[in-house]
């Protein structure tokens, strides 16, 4: 039940500090967004109101508040990244699944979004695909994580 | 070496020296003084918050501007805030602000030029101009603007956030295309009434006054108290009703639809007409705060439906007349039913005037001691007040209780019927750590906030409460010094405790030995306690026993007579307690509210006086009054009783008469006439000082109100020394008066009688409920959000309605034997009241059945609703016989 699974999620943080927004960051993690249920749930538990919760997970436009699609893809934006070559992975990315910015794809599978930083400017340009790390990226890689015959995706607008 | 001389604490604004206290920002410092420094987002009470720069000022010998209302004084500091580059700082920054505030209205060329009938070609567009804002010219942006020197050039361009107006929700409309995101609305939300129903949501330039996920204010959680309306510097927030209405004049009077006494500022406006009620902030008893029931609901005072004229009934109808025809009459009725045939009921909103009159009116001039208040008012919580420590009243100051260390409450549904009481308990216990102790069978608001809620089989909370106390004893936790100086009777006390066993109590309960513990262990420690309590669904021959076992727990932790700590009993009645202090009681013998059907039924009391809110009386009292000679009714509408009148007087409303009220912290406060009385009304004392002269009484000669109250406060110990000159200042006076000013706490330098009396305890459990039409007992309770429930409000036309099914709560074996599965549709049936829902197996209390409504529910149905005075009938949360029963899905 998704209840359930936001609450544990939230109750099996293992820093000692909870915040309202550690909690938020923990639905995130395990969902891949924060339900409305998990707003109250947040709320109950650090003794807070749904209104506060919704003001911190308003403020990171970070959150989303509905279910990602079926695949994630993550392109990092930062400034390593963007000298080692983030521009054209960008550029493959949007091609091959017909978007112009970030966002979500029309048939509901994929969802492309710009990251600040990744945190792996050694390995720079990075990309996470499902919350996997893709190093020294290039728009090749990229197109094949997309085109990855294991999940028989066929992005529209991708020559294959 | 020597030492440099102390400096003063002032500081130079302006070249103006002005002294600060400790701890003061300069903008309190230049207010105190009565200096101006623009603000929008300060508000006294609040934490700094510095949001608009408004008040940025700049310190001699400092770098930067900082805002007054976060900068902390310093002796000797020399601030200036009239600069020509602050100037063009703040003109700047008030650009900004309004860039997104429409503007027509504040910068317009015209805006001395314009009289009241011009109307506005091409000056400012329609949507702009000032007549379209509620708030024109109240507006504090404007003040601003015009302060702050705006080139007033029509209009600039502004970016309209293009927003829709919430109309939906009850008693507000909110605008927030006019706000300005100061936030003094989510602070005074947050810090000030503890409810957080409102948040800043989303970040940066489209940040903006919310609720999660943007739902209406009746799931968000709010109480509908209007603080927020209060504390809007524009026009987006307003209350409904009164909206486009301006203010002719403000006069400081005090709501009397409870007992807690709130300071208000009333508005009248140019025709006479109440139209606002604002809580008075420098009141010390409500710090400005209000409640849905005194911000909402005094409008009844410009009703239509008014008695203007007083009524009399020939052949069978009444029909208008004058006074001096209807006062003939009831002079020449009354004087046949002198003793104990004539009986007066008076509203326990009544004035400690009207209150005394007719007294004196009954005692005097008809020879008889058959007076009371008209509703049950609960006299039995303070009986124990007086045998225990000496007077029939609350000991402390509610406001006080916000730096209590634990605050035990009992059955009381504080928010909805003393709501303002409410308030420091929330505070203190979000802010300062104050332990909340509930006792209540049924959720209700206070629940979400109590370190301990205790949730007793109905009936039991006596026994729950002789269980704490002996479990403070058996632990040594008692205040030992306390009792041997202060308190006689602890053997007997003991001794009377010894049947409450922790295995007893569990048993008649449904409370663990280890809850008893804990709680008694958290009211003893945490220091001050004080206890509240209303007693709710206690019957009333068990509430006298109930309340001396909290007399008890108070006296055994010592806490009585010291700041912050205390009893409270919270009766229902505006002026209940100025009625106790003057003795407004049947003598012994006389009649009194609870035996009067019978009396009039068996003929013994054959005319009846009615004093105020007759239209609250019950339907057997109503039927009762057919078999009366004489009815006379002062009222402000034609309720059913009226209309069974012989004589119908109208009544002056509390807004048009002056007069005091007492509140339950012993208060008493001037209500000042804010209006002339409507059409020929006159307050109850004047048509009954008018009355008994007629009827040949000599000592009812008063040239005002003032005069009465002198004469009530000699023939009452407790108002020695209170006139309604000495009433004048801000909040009244707290009985009794002393040389220094009033009392916040009683008892401080001991008790009348020397020492406390700590009463031996005889409380019973109601016996197991048993009945085989009502097998279950229903706790209904109401709350201001169930962030757990899914809730659907429907967006009609005209209000939100929340729509949902409730959650019938049962103990699985009581479902089982009713054949009820989790989920299952139900109907729950118990007197006066059906509804439909959902089992929910989920009841921790064999044999009671629970539904937690929502507060926004009952909002929806008071704003709606025809009566003439919905806000004093707010349905209480009664236990209740009942049956549940599967229905079809």
């Amino acid at each position: 039940m998704l209840r359930e699974r936001v609450r544990k999620a939230i109750t099996s943080q293992p820093q000692p500090v909870v915040t309202v927004l550690s909690s938020l960051l923990a639905v995130e993690d395990e969902m891949g967004y924060i339900p409305p249920e998990a707003v109250e749930e947040v709320a109950e538990h650090t003794q807070s109101t749904v209104n506060d919760v919704w003001a911190v997970a308003s403020f990171y436009t970070n959150f989303r508040f509905t279910s990602p699609m079926e695949r994630v893809v993550e392109v990092c934006w930062g400034p390593t990244c963007h000298l080692m070559g983030a521009q054209e992975v960008m550029r493959c990315a949007q091609e091959l699944l017909g978007m112009q910015g970030e966002g979500d794809t029309s048939d509901g599978k994929v969802t492309l979004k710009y990251n600040t930083c990744l945190g792996a400017c050694s390995q720079a340009p990075v990309v996470m695909a499902d919350h996997k790390l893709v190093g020294r990226c290039t728009p090749e890689r990229l197109a094949a994580l997309l085109r990855a015959e294991r999940t028989g995706y066929h992005a529209p607008g991708a020559h294959s | 070496m020597t030492q440099a001389p102390p400096q003063p604490a002032t500081i130079t604004l302006d070249g103006k020296v002005i002294p600060f206290k400790a701890g003061q920002t300069v903008i309190q410092a230049a207010i105190d003084a009565g200096l101006y420094v623009p603000y929008l987002c300060y508000w006294p009470g609040m934490k700094p918050y510095g949001a608009c720069r408004m008040c940025v000022v700049e310190v001699e010998g400092q770098r930067g501007t900082p805002a007054s209302c976060t900068l902390p004084c310093a002796p000797g500091m020399k601030v200036n805030t009239k600069t020509p580059s602050l100037e063009g700082l703040r003109k700047g920054i008030l650009e900004l602000l309004l860039s997104e505030h429409p503007h027509g209205c504040l910068t317009c060329h015209r805006i001395e030029l314009c009289g009241p009938t011009d109307i506005c070609l091409r000056h400012a567009a329609v949507t702009d101009r000032c007549v379209v804002c509620p708030k024109n010219e109240r507006c504090e942006l404007k003040d601003t603007v015009r302060f702050a020197g705006v080139n007033l050039e029509s209009p600039l361009a502004y970016h309209y956030r293009n927003l829709q107006i919430e109309t939906r929700d009850p008693f507000y409309d909110r605008d927030y295309n006019l706000c300005i995101v100061c936030a003094r609305c989510t602070r005074v939300c947050d810090e000030l009434r503890g409810d957080d129903a409102i948040s800043m949501v989303e970040r940066a330039g489209k940040v903006l006054v919310g609720t999660s996920r943007g739902t209406s204010l009746l799931e968000s959680g709010c109480e509908f108290c209007g603080a927020c309306i209060d504390v809007c510097p524009v026009g987006a927030l307003v209350e409904r009703k009164p909206k486009w209405a301006k203010a002719e004049k403000k006069v400081t009077s005090v709501c009397n639809l409870c007992p807690v006494g709130c300071q208000v500022k009333l508005e009248v406006d140019r025709l006479g007409r109440v139209i606002r009620t604002v809580g008075d902030w420098d009141s010390p008893a409500n710090h400005g705060q209000l409640c849905f029931q005194g911000k909402f609901g005094t409008d009844f005072v410009n009703h239509r439906d008014r008695l203007t004229k007083p009524l009399v009934r020939k052949h069978g109808a009444l029909v208008e007349s004058t006074w001096e025809e209807a006062l003939g009459i009831v002079a020449e009725r009354l004087g046949g039913y002198k003793g104990g045939g004539y009986a007066l009921l008076a509203s326990p909103r009544s004035s400690n005037e009207d209150l005394h009159v007719a007294k004196k009116f009954a005692r005097e001039v008809m020879g008889s001691g058959n007076v009371d208040l008209a509703l049950d008012t609960r006299p039995e919580l303070v009986a124990p007040l007086v045998k225990s420590l000496g007077q029939a009243a609350a000991t402390g100051t509610f406001w006080d209780l916000e730096r209590a260390g634990c605050v035990l409450v009992v059955n009381s549904n504080i928010t909805e019927e003393h709501n303002v009481a409410a308030v420091p308990l929330k505070r203190g216990h979000r802010q300062n750590g104050v332990k909340l102790l509930i006792l209540d069978p049924r959720e209700v608001e206070l629940t979400r906030y109590a370190d301990v809620w205790l949730r007793p089989r109905p009936g039991s909370e006596g026994v729950v409460l002789a269980g704490m106390l002996r479990a403070v004893l058996e632990a040594g936790l008692e205040d030992k010094a306390f009792l041997v100086e202060m308190a006689e009777g602890l053997d007997q006390l003991r001794a009377s405790l010894a049947r409450y066993t922790p295995e007893h109590v569990a048993q008649a309960s449904g409370i663990t030995p280890e809850q008893i513990a804990k709680a008694a262990q958290l009211f003893a420690a945490s220091k001050p306690g004080a206890i509240l309590y209303a007693l709710d669904n206690i019957p009333a021959d068990q509430r006298e026993a109930v309340a001396s076992v909290l007399v008890d727990l108070a006296l055994v932790t010592g806490n009585v007579g010291k700041p912050s700590s205390g009893l409270y009993p919270l009766r229902p009645g505006g002026n209940v307690q100025g009625a106790q202090d003057l003795g407004f009681a049947p003598l012994a013998g006389g009649v009194g509210a609870a035996g009067l059907v019978e009396a009039i039924q068996a003929g013994q009391v054959k005319a009846l006086q009615v004093l105020g809110d007759s239209a609250l009386y019950a339907d057997e009292v109503l039927h009762a009054l057919t078999n009366l000679e004489f009815l006379v009714v002062h009222d402000l509408f034609l309720s059913g009783v009226a209309q069974q009148a012989d004589v119908v007087l109208p009544m002056a409303a509390f807004t048009e008469a002056d007069g005091t009220t007492t509140s339950l912290e012993r208060r008493v406060q001037r209500m000042r006439e804010a209006t002339g009385p409507k059409g020929a009304s006159h307050p109850a004392w004047a048509a009954l000082t008018d009355l008994a002269r007629r009827m040949g009484a000599k000592d009812f000669t008063y040239a005002d109100a003032s005069a009465v109250f002198s004469e009530a406060a000699t023939g009452a110990p407790l108002y020695n020394g209170l006139s309604h000159q000495a009433l004048d200042g801000n909040g009244g006076v707290q009985w009794p008066m002393t040389p220094s000013g009033g009392t916040g706490n009683l008892y401080q330098n001991g008790f009348p009688a020397g020492k406390a009396r700590l009463l031996p305890v005889e409380v019973t459990a109601a016996p197991p409920w048993n009945n085989a039409a009502f097998p279950l007992l229903y706790t209904p309770g109401r709350v201001l959000a169930q962030p757990h429930r899914d809730v659907a409000v429907l967006r009609g036309k005209g209000l939100n309605q929340v729509q949902r099914e409730e959650q019938v709560e049962l103990y699985p074996e009581d479902a089982a034997a009713a054949g009820i599965g989790e989920g299952d549709r139900v109907e729950l049936v118990a007197l006066g009241t059906r509804m439909l829902g959902r089992a929910a197996l989920s009841g921790r209390m064999r044999g009671v059945v629970s539904v937690t409504m929502l507060f926004g529910q009952l909002a929806t149905v008071l704003q709606a609703s025809e009566a003439h005075d919905p806000m004093l009938r707010v349905p209480p949360l009664d236990v209740l016989p009942a049956r549940v029963q599967k229905v079809a899905q």
